[in-house]
């Protein structure tokens, strides 16, 4: 099963590492609810909808 | 001459002690010029937990790490990965991780009632431990200390006692 960060990264392929240290923030406070979008910052890509995400598997 | 004026308490009724040295020796306790609670070992909160079973991490990913095993825990004060200490000061904090093979990047980072507070090891390169130690006030009440980490890789971390740990200690009260 994909994670999130890889079906973001399907999305938005042009995406770098860097872009998830600063404009995106993924996060997984480990309450057993899973990782999340907890910033979305990024000057170019709108932020994926959760029914972007979830036809990706 | 200074006066000393043993003053009971509101609340309790204990008794309080001076006890003498179990030498010959003299001793003097000098006390500072300043108005504040004394601070001895049994109202100065300490742990130390670790890492005891594996924990995979997404990349690219904020990651409360989790620590199941306390190797001491002296007020009660971690639980759930989470410290919250019951006095009020100024704790040193400290985090570490290390990952089972080489990861892209890490990023360590110690968070505070649930935001980020302070980050440590930040490195874009082939890397396999990270490690994050702070200065943080607590307020004895509501305040909590939780340690998160990113690594560039998605994978397990090494689950041990030297290699994956968070611990920390009041230096001073409030």
């Amino acid at each position: 099963m994909m994670t999130l960060f890889e079906k973001i990264k399907t999305i938005y392929p042009q995406l770098t590492d860097h872009d998830f240290m600063t404009v995106i923030t993924l996060q997984n406070d480990s309450d057993g609810k899973g990782d999340y979008i907890a910033k979305w910052s990024h000057p170019e890509f709108e932020r994926p909808t959760q029914e972007q995400l979830d036809a990706i598997n | 001459m200074a006066a000393l004026i043993p003053s009971a308490s509101a609340t309790g009724s204990g008794t309080m002690t001076l006890a003498g040295p179990s030498t010959n020796s003299n001793q003097t306790i000098t006390i500072p010029d300043a108005t504040g609670t004394m601070m001895v070992s049994g109202n100065m909160p300490a742990f130390s937990a670790y890492q005891s079973s594996a924990q995979t991490l997404s990349g690219s990913t904020d990651t409360k790490i989790l620590f199941q095993t306390e190797e001491f825990d002296t007020n009660s004060n971690f639980a759930s990965s989470t410290f919250t200490p019951t006095v009020a000061g100024y704790y040193q904090v400290s985090s570490s991780i290390r990952m089972n093979s080489l990861a892209t990047s890490v990023r360590m980072m110690i968070y505070k009632n649930g935001t980020k507070y302070k980050i440590g090891t930040d490195v874009n390169t082939t890397v396999n431990n990270g490690l994050v130690t702070t200065l943080v006030y607590c307020n004895g009440t509501t305040d909590y200390i939780e340690a998160y980490a990113n690594i560039g890789t998605g994978q397990a971390l090494s689950a041990s006692s030297a290699d994956t740990w968070f611990n920390g200690s009041m230096v001073r009260g409030a």
